[in-house]
């Protein structure tokens, strides 16, 4: 499984790095910076991250080409 | 035994209802789950409705609900009844009535039925100045989001979340924007203090907003009651939005005996004590506080209908004897908005904080941005960040987690 973040859809609100720190993080001008891939133990973490998004823009394992 | 599985009622389309749909359906696949929503569309993004413009004049409609589309809604194991009202529910009798003149026996309920916004206008009204809308679903968003694509001047009554989302929104499409607070000094004010506030409001006029307070934004609301001169022609009469709270959605469970002084009153595992199977998630539930022992607790955040309707479902489940696990609801407030280019970040409760103390920054300088804790009686009860950037996300991060781990 793989995180695909829409990034037409991100507005760097960071919900994300919030519920998942190992996953997601700010740079310092804002913008979200991710890992594709992560560890099992991450996974809940990650779920809370998508569903705390408040543009819904996370998803795991949509390839991004046939989005 | 009977042949089929339990019949379930879910009463609003929302996430909550949703998710609540689908956690019991996971436990339990021969449920059959009958979802009732009054709006016209299966579940979306409520959140989105405020997030961004739509330039593109094309098709703005199909592309904001197209943006706004949430996966979970393929289930093809949930009846949809859109555009149906549940009027009135006998839970005694375990009946609704509903708006298309029929009722619907069921097994188990779930009440979802969210909060509208507060208004003193009748929503809709064309007066002599103004159009009045309130901004709670996807067609008053589709208006809106077309009237400020065509820059009309707008005004806003209320200085919440809603209201500041859609200020900066009108903002970004050109429109001339003026926001009507009465009660309070700046946004936020009942909930992150004064001085920040003060900080915010500014902000905002820094960014082109005309700020009423007190009498003068007194002066300028309007309550619609004068007569439009000329009702066919709108193109004279500027948009005028309220959003000055919200009030819960449970008129259609009057005379059950229900205790629904703010909203539905549920217990820590989402059942309403009054009556077994029936069950209450999102912004309409009021639990026992998980961060205040003592308090019951309603929140209007999408993260917290996310927890609550799942846990509904999972406890409806178990509820009609089916595996599930079920604990206690420990949903923790974390939120954000933008205003302006600002990111506001908000966790834990700084209502219920007595002091705030200033960990980055300086309120004169939000874009260079502001830590903040607030302390309840000398202990940490809640954080704010605004920035530009993400100067201290890190910290703020760490103070997030601080807070959570209590
Ligand atoms: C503009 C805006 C921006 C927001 N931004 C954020 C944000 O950034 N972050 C955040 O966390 N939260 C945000 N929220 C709040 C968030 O959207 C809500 O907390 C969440 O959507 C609540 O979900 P719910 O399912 O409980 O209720 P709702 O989404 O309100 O769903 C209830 C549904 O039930 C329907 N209904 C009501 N009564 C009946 C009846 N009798 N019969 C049939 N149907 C009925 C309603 O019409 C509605 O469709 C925002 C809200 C708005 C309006
Ligand atoms: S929470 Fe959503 S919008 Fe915010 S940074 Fe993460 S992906 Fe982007």
């Amino acid at each position: 499984m793989k995180i695909f973040v829409e990034m037409a859809k991100c507005e760097n609100h960071g919900q994300c790095a919030i519920s998942a720190p190992n996953n997601f993080e700010l740079d310092s001008d804002g913008n979200l910076r991710y890992q594709e891939s992560f560890g099992e133990e991450d996974l809940h973490d990650i779920e809370d991250a998508i569903d705390s998004c408040p543009l819904q823009a996370i998803s795991l394992d949509r390839d991004p080409t046939y989005a | 035994m009977p042949e089929r599985g339990p019949l379930i009622g879910v009463v609003g389309a929302g996430i909550a209802g949703l998710r609540a749909a689908n956690a019991l359906l996971k436990r339990k696949d021969d449920a059959r789950v009958v979802i009732f929503g009054d709006e016209n569309h299966r579940t979306y993004n409520r959140p989105g409705l405020t997030k961004k413009r739509y330039p593109n004049s094309g098709s703005p409609k199909s592309e904001l609900a197209e943006n706004l589309k949430i996966k979970e809604v393929e289930n093809d194991s949930v009846t949809w009844r859109l555009d149906t009202r549940v009027e009135e529910a006998d839970l005694s009798g375990k009946v609704l009535r509903l708006s298309t003149r029929g009722t619907f026996e069921y097994d188990g309920l779930v009440i979802a039925s969210g909060v509208r916004p507060r208004t003193s206008a009748e929503v809709g009204r064309e007066c002599a100045f103004h159009t009045h809308r309130t901004l709670r679903g996807l067609d008053d968003a589709q208006y809106i989001h077309d009237e400020l694509r065509a820059s009309k001047k707008v005004t806003i009554a209320g200085a919440g979340f809603v209201a500041c989302e859609l200020a900066s929104l009108a903002g970004e499409y050109g429109c001339e924007v003026s926001v009507l607070e009465t009660r309070r000094s700046g946004p936020f004010e009942s909930m992150l203090g004064r001085n920040i506030s003060q900080a915010l409001r500014r902000w905002l006029v820094q960014h082109g907003v005309t700020f009423l307070t007190g009498d003068s934004a007194r002066q300028s609301m309007c309550s619609g009651s004068s007569e439009a001169l000329n009702p066919e022609s709108s193109s004279d009469r500027s948009l005028y939005v309220e959003a000055i709270g919200s009030v819960p959605n449970v008129e259609w469970l009057c005379g059950n005996g229900l205790d629904l002084s703010d909203g539905v009153r549920v217990d820590e595992y989402m059942r309403v004590p009054e009556r077994e199977g029936v069950f209450a998630a999102g912004d309409v539930a009021r639990y026992p506080d998980p961060w205040a022992t003592g308090s019951l607790t309603r929140m209007e955040f999408w993260k917290n209908a996310v927890e609550t309707g799942e846990l509904a479902g999972r406890s409806l489940a178990s509820a009609l004897g089916y595996e599930s696990e079920v604990s206690q609801i420990k949903y923790f407030p974390s939120m954000s908005t933008e205003v302006f280019g600002l990111r506001i970040q908000i966790a834990g409760d700084p209502k219920a904080c007595d002091s705030m103390e200033i960990v980055r920054g300086d309120l004169d300088r939000l874009d260079q941005g502001v830590l903040v804790k607030f302390l309840r009686e000398d202990v940490v009860g809640g954080v704010a960040y605004m920035d530009e950037g993400a100067r201290y996300n890190r910290l703020y991060i760490e103070l997030v987690k601080a807070l959570k781990a209590r």
